[in-house]
């Protein structure tokens, strides 16, 4: 990586410390080991995320 | 449900663990954003969940000050209140107050291009809609796993911050912030309405940190 890259990267990386992105980590145990767990069985290169009631709803509102 | 685990060791899975040394400490960080997002906007939290919202503290920034809203808000939150909030925000009877989904912000109809044209960028970046979920992928929570996804490489190799510049620019920044807005100035929002907080402040950061790369 060129070292003009590095700079703007160094740059960022500061932005988004300052930005207060770490409080929201206590949480990060439980949502990331939650979201790994409803998605059963995952498959790889594929999204894991499930069904869920909203899927009713779009179809009401989609009238299929 | 997995172990509760507050310490530093807390912010990875086992999984991302190993890919922890080719993504800095604060991509991690926005990944548990994401995640977190993703989380609530699917289902309603549980009492585990509730509980750890309510030990978070945040500092002086937007997103500080949603955490440390959320935080407060949790504490005298059941998840059966967070549970009729979100059926109230997003399913309903006949609908729900919000319609979480990309094409609707943008075209005002559910299922138009918006959604094609996130078909084919899953396409190319190898992520495919799980065989049993019918719901369409623009949904919001789906939206933020896919980010989260794509920072910490879910889905093969994590995206470079220049894809996923592009996936949020085409996918997530134009409606995102808008839908989290309203999130937060709902009717029925009371717990959600900090999530709302959270997202509208995170999507700012985010956009001004794509905005350097």
């Amino acid at each position: 990586m060129a070292k003009g890259n590095e700079r703007v990267a160094a740059g960022r990386r500061d932005f988004l410390k300052l930005a207060g992105v770490s409080a929201v980590t206590g949480t990060a145990a439980i949502a990331a080991g939650s979201a790994t767990a409803e998605a059963a069985a995952p498959v790889e290169g594929a999204a894991g995320y499930r069904e869920t009631d909203h899927v009713k709803t779009y179809y009401k509102l989609a009238r299929f | 449900m997995p172990a509760r685990n507050n310490g530093s060791g807390g912010l990875m899975t086992m999984g991302e663990a190993k890919l922890a040394l080719s993504i800095s400490e604060e991509d991690l960080l926005r990944a548990n954003v994401y995640r977190l997002l993703a989380h609530v906007l699917r289902a309603g939290p549980s009492r585990a969940e509730l509980d750890t919202f309510a030990c978070m503290t945040g500092d002086d920034t937007p997103i500080g000050k949603a955490v440390t809203a959320l935080a407060r808000v949790a504490a005298g939150t059941t998840p059966e209140d967070a549970s009729r909030e979100f059926h109230d925000l997003f399913i309903g009877v006949g609908r729900g107050e919000l319609v979480p989904y990309g094409s609707y912000y943008l075209t005002g109809f559910l299922n138009e291009k918006p959604l094609a044209r996130l078909r084919t960028d899953m396409a190319r970046l190898g992520i495919a809609r799980r065989d049993e979920v019918s719901e369409p992928e623009d949904n919001i929570a789906a939206l933020c796993e896919m980010m989260a996804g794509l920072i910490v490489g879910d889905f093969g190799n994590s995206a470079d911050l220049a894809e996923q510049k592009r996936f949020f620019s085409a996918h997530v920044g134009s409606w995102a912030k808008v839908f989290f807005t309203d999130l937060e100035g709902a009717r029925s929002s009371v717990f959600y309405a900090c999530i709302g907080q959270l997202g509208a402040a995170f999507m700012d950061v985010e956009g001004q940190a794509f905005e350097m790369v």
